[in-house]
């Protein structure tokens, strides 16, 4: 009991810490996707923590309501990680953002069927934990994918960014891991219920440590058309020397 | 049930993979690559430039001498010529490793904006790859110039990246204000 006491007024207050943060200097001009989510963060978890407080009897039906619009509104979270990665003026962005959106969309898709064939497990636990579990995994999915494509790119990160993106993607592939073993094993649930808030909280001390000061992502250096002329006909006559010598 | 399982499996891999990338850091700055032509035009880099340190040693010409008796002398002079061309094009690449130093020396008095960090790491990296010419001119020396080959060629890298770095710095300022530094140095060089 204190110990989730102390955990939830943790939450709250490095939840109001972030919202400061982005206050400050108008970051949530900037970050808007991200101060919408933390807003919404500090409303849902202020809300529970009351409701856990003082009206005990509807607190476990509103934690399961609030998870599922939790659930939906991390993808701002994740959106906000690719249009800052790749911003929209960037080519990029324009190269790319049709084969990643597809890829997003067979992602959601996936996300849907394994919600969707939550109905055949064998053991009827919660519907909530394998909506978290299932989205929680492609989201983790996507911003891994956004870092993994901004680094192959040589696209640099600031310390807003990279910070958000990976105390983002870890807590949530924690929480896929551990929403699994709770279905898994009911003996689990008692280790569950510590460390997912937990883990929470050390995601908005991540936060917090990323917003403190204002380091956007660079913006993306692009060659000039001449040099990728020069490097389409460099690459054209490397691959036809390959050729020549592959079929002499 | 195997769902489950496999959630389980691939959030811990996707939890592995997060830390992965966080211990990676971020990504290093690279140059502008007008920054690094203009830091090659404005210091003449004389080890660097020479391209042809794979055929300097190669033993090949010294092994079709030896396998003649009657022209083992011949390679024994060819081995020294090598031997004396290699061990001058590892002094010219100290040089240049010395002279990008004080390039970027010259940059930071100048008022070029850089941090104490960066700056403790070029200083290791120039004493660190000063201390690895060092031992491949030693090896040369004692072992000759064909032993330690590959070894021998990637020397050049090191002014490479110590040039990159000079150039990271150079591309802090507009490029508008490159002559006047080409300027500065030349003069101060002089």
């Amino acid at each position: 009991m204190v110990t989730s006491v102390v955990i939830s007024v943790a939450a709250v207050a490095l939840e109001v810490g972030s919202l400061a943060l982005l206050l400050r200097r108008s970051l949530w001009r900037v970050y808007t996707l991200l101060f919408i989510y933390v807003l919404w963060l500090l409303i849902g978890n202020s809300t529970l923590f009351f409701s856990f407080l003082y009206f005990p009897a509807v607190y476990s039906n509103l934690y399961w309501q609030s998870d599922t619009i939790d659930v939906i509104l991390r993808f701002l979270v994740v959106w906000e990680v690719f249009r800052q990665t790749f911003p929209k003026s960037s080519r990029l962005n324009r190269s790319l953002s049709k084969g990643l959106g597809i890829i997003a969309f067979g992602l959601l898709l996936f996300a849907c069927a394994t919600f969707w064939s939550y109905q055949n497990y064998t053991a009827f636990r919660s519907i909530h934990l394998a909506l978290d579990r299932s989205f929680g995994f492609v989201q983790a999915l996507m911003i891994l994918g956004t870092l993994v494509t901004a680094r192959y790119y040589g696209v640099r990160c600031g310390r807003n960014i990279r910070g958000i993106a990976l105390a983002f993607g870890a807590w949530v592939s924690i929480s896929t891991a551990t929403n699994a073993m709770a279905d898994l094993d009911s003996s689990f649930l008692s280790y569950w219920y510590y460390l997912r808030p937990l883990s929470f909280v050390v995601m908005i001390g991540v936060w917090i440590w990323a917003l403190w000061v204002y380091d956007p992502n660079p913006p993306i250096k692009e060659s000039e058309s001449v040099e990728l002329r020069q490097w389409t006909e460099d690459w054209n006559r490397a691959i036809s020397t390959a050729r020549t010598i592959m079929r002499p | 049930m195997i769902n489950l399982i496999l959630f389980a499996i691939l959030g811990l891999a996707l939890f592995g993979s997060f830390i992965f990338v966080a211990l990676q850091g971020s990504l290093k700055s690279l140059p502008d690559s007008s920054a690094v032509r203009a830091v090659t035009s404005i210091i003449n880099l004389e080890g660097s430039s020479f391209a042809n340190a794979r055929r300097l040693l190669d033993d090949t010409d010294y092994q079709v001498l030896c396998s003649n008796p009657d022209l083992r002398r011949l390679a024994e002079r060819h081995r020294n010529d090598r031997r004396q061309l290699a061990l001058t094009w590892i002094s010219l690449l100290q040089g240049d490793l010395i002279t990008l130093w004080r390039f970027r020396r010259f940059l930071i008095q100048q008022g070029v904006p850089s941090s104490v960090k960066e700056e403790l790491g070029t200083l290791q990296a120039l004493v660190l790859s000063l201390v690895l010419l060092n031992l491949i001119r030693l090896s040369i020396r004692t072992v000759g110039p064909f032993a330690l080959p590959r070894a021998t060629r990637q020397a050049g890298q090191l002014v490479d990246s110590m040039s990159k770095g000079a150039a990271l710095v150079l591309g802090r300022i507009p490029a508008a204000g490159w002559a006047e530094i080409e300027r500065s140095w030349v003069k101060s060089a002089a």
